[in-house]
């Protein structure tokens, strides 16, 4: 354990754990709203990842593009496309079972997860798995800052990030809709009496959780570089399913809070020398925070979505 | 996404079932296998049927792919020569996991009562293919598992390549006396059963060298994130980084390694052998060097006809060199067949057991007892456009100092 080199782990750290973040707060908010475990989150994400990937190999062979602009674009399409998933995902699979027990919807989302990684190999392309090329990420020259090696694709990731989460805030604090929603989440069927409508609400929920997953699976694609499958969003997904616990499911800050704790104790352990334990220890927090504040960090008392 | 979580946990890994199953010797090379008990499969009339398990989809599709097109046309010449003579070819993938390795060969071996199995690419799948061949008296002949102790299962389990133990030694002995390396970092994929083998082979040939290994870190397949563990080898401070994984994983190692500034230069094993390494290394990849079993464009005359005839039926050349020790591996079940005219899966065993300088793509093919091919392997270097061929390093035993 070197302490000087901390602060480099903490930026590698903060990357990874911004990302969890905007995936967590999907989970969060379809909690909130829905009382769901949407199991099948990780893989939209896994979907936005491709559609940033495709979205490269039109523009890129068009070359005359932007580079930036196509970044752009590639966030963009990730997240349409992925709002689009989650509406119909809604529609087709959560709507139908809204008045059914809850087990049953929870088995749902499983169905719903396993038929996206299993049937999407037929529309996806995974063979060979393709990933995003060196050239579109012109973001990531490195550059050093008081010694620590940052790169402008980090800076961006959570810029992106923290943009997309103020405007969050500002919808779900300052908007009618927003209201909407909160009244929603406290009690789903007295808001319904009161003339709320709660289907618009949900599809909102998951046209914003979905689009989020989307852009983070953009993010993770581009500045990682990683071959994709169908599979490419089961560890993230799980993973930013311990940061919406950790932070207390249906909680917003705290679900932004878990997923940079998350990242940070991933490279953390790497930075202590136990670089095997890398996965694990976000099943070790869970473990934890289950036994000890099952509520999570910010509680069930905070103010939900 | 939790149901395919949780039915992930058993994928992936194939270390454990090597480590378990099989019976046989537990010495390296020049110990006496043991022989199946099972009476093995006898094929019923004049046609013959060889079984192959192959990953079609997957991580290790462009290996899968390309060893299933080498034996279908290593069949093809065969029946083409030896009219006479009735050989199927049933064909199973394997999805590039362990599990479907080991009901790949099930169905193969139970229902259709093949005599041979020929496949798989990657160690972590032939191992439980491998367990279930020994235990059924039928010959395998595995095309890239280059793990050591798969052959010392059992007399029935075979490979057309190399074994990690020369591989290994061959890159220590290539990274030390012409990259001129002495302070070694190494990267190891933990779940991957070829990695381990291959990093603890090289780790005691680079010190038996006189090299020193200044850090060794790991990392998981399918894992996207390497630059926590590419810093902290960092601080090591090395002057080279040995990556013993699989191409998927060593792509975007190679570009997260230059965005964290680790200038160093990598090398690896024939896990690399796929030019979706250079699309997702970019430019981190290129001047990398690693092990290969052949390369296209070789002057023998068997890789010249070889590549020929491959490009005829598929259109195309060889994409990695999993073509040619497919083809290499269905040629020794043939010849063996051919040779010895048997038409039970017991009494083949002897006969690919009796398979001495056939001439294959991938070099002289002598069996043996200990089942591995003694060969020798050829150095690569990753370029922008392709794989270019650096060195040829002869076959050398590597014994372990005491």
């Amino acid at each position: 354990m070197d302490w000087g080199q901390l602060p480099q782990y903490l930026v590698l750290g903060v990357q990874l754990g911004a990302v969890y973040a905007l995936i967590a707060l999907g989970y969060t908010m379809v909690y909130g709203v829905l009382r769901l475990i949407n199991f099948a989150h990780g893989d939209v994400f896994m979907i936005g990842a491709y559609l940033a990937y495709y979205t490269s190999m039109v523009w890129f062979d068009r070359h005359a593009i932007n580079p930036y602009l196509m970044l752009g674009m590639m966030l963009l399409m990730a997240m349409i496309g992925c709002a689009v998933l989650g509406v119909v995902i809604e529609r087709l699979a959560y709507r139908p079972l809204r008045s059914a027990p809850r087990i049953s919807v929870l088995i749902t989302a499983v169905g719903v997860s396993l038929f996206i990684e299993y049937a999407g190999r037929l529309v996806v392309q995974t063979s060979p798995q393709p990933s995003i090329v060196q050239e579109v990420n012109v973001l990531a020259k490195p550059m050093n800052i008081w010694g620590i090696n940052v790169e402008q694709s980090q800076i961006a990731v959570l810029a992106v990030v923290l943009v997309l989460m103020g405007l969050l805030f500002f919808y779900v604090t300052r908007t009618s809709m927003g209201r909407a929603m909160r009244a929603v989440s406290h009690d789903f069927n007295t808001a319904s009496l009161m003339g709320v409508n709660v289907d618009r609400v949900v599809v909102v929920t998951f046209i914003i959780g979905s689009a989020l997953a989307g852009a983070g699976g953009m993010l993770q694609a581009t500045s990682f570089g990683s071959p994709l499958n169908t599979f490419y969003g089961l560890l993230p997904g799980v993973k930013a399913f311990v940061a919406a616990v950790l932070g207390g499911i249906g909680n917003i800050p705290g679900a932004v809070v878990g997923g940079l704790i998350m990242g940070v104790a991933e490279t953390a352990v790497v930075w202590a020398g136990y670089a095997g334990y890398k996965d694990a220890v976000a099943f070790v927090i869970l473990i934890v925070i289950l036994l000890f504040r099952p509520g999570g960090l910010f509680g069930s008392t905070a103010e939900k979505v | 996404m939790l149901g395919a979580f949780l039915a992930g946990c058993g994928s992936g890994n194939g270390k454990d079932g090597g480590e378990t199953g099989g019976t046989g010797g537990t010495g390296g090379a020049g110990t006496t296998r043991t022989m199946p008990t099972a009476e093995g499969n006898t094929a019923d009339g004049d046609t013959i049927k060889v079984g192959m398990i192959a990953s079609l989809n997957g991580e290790n599709q462009p290996w899968g792919v390309d060893s299933k097109k080498g034996a279908e046309l290593a069949l093809e010449e065969f029946l083409a020569a030896n009219p006479d003579m009735k050989v199927q070819l049933i064909v199973e993938d394997t999805n590039s996991k362990p599990e479907g390795g080991k009901s790949a060969a099930e169905k193969l071996v139970g229902e259709d009562r093949v005599l041979a199995i020929i496949g798989e690419v990657a160690s972590g799948v032939t191992i439980p293919a491998a367990d279930v061949c020994q235990e059924q008296a039928v010959p395998i002949v595995a095309v890239g598992a280059t793990r050591v102790d798969i052959t010392e299962k059992g007399a029935a389990v075979f490979r057309a390549c190399f074994t990690d133990n020369f591989q290994g030694a061959a890159m220590a002995k290539f990274a030390y006396e012409d990259l001129g390396l002495r302070n070694v970092a190494i990267f190891t994929d933990r779940k991957l059963p070829y990695s381990t083998g291959l990093s603890d082979v090289f780790t005691k040939a680079f010190e038996s060298f006189g090299g020193k290994i200044a850090i060794e870190e790991f990392y998981e397949g399918g894992n996207f994130d390497f630059k926590a563990q590419l810093t902290k080898i960092k601080e090591a401070n090395p002057d080279g980084l040995f990556c013993s994984g699989y191409f998927t994983e060593v792509g975007p190692i190679a570009r997260q390694r230059e965005q964290i500034g680790l200038n160093v230069p990598m090398f690896g094993g024939d896990g690399w052998d796929s030019t979706k390494l250079i699309d997702s290394g970019g430019t981190g990849i290129t001047g990398g060097h690693f092990l290969n079993h052949y390369h296209n464009s070789e002057d023998r005359p068997e890789v010249k006809d070889f590549v020929a005839k491959f490009k005829a039926k598929f259109g195309a050349e060889p994409a990695t060199a999993m073509g040619a020790l497919g083809y290499d591996a269905m040629n020794v079940v043939l010849t063996a067949l051919k040779a010895s005219g048997v038409k039970n899966s017991k009494e083949l065993i002897g006969a690919i057991q009796a398979v001495k300088d056939m001439k294959g793509v991938s070099g002289s093919i002598t069996m043996g007892a200990d089942g591995n091919a003694q060969k020798p392997a050829l150095v690569l270097k990753v370029e922008k456009t392709g794989f270019v061929p650096v060195k040829q390093i002869p076959f050398f035993t590597f014994e372990e100092k005491k």
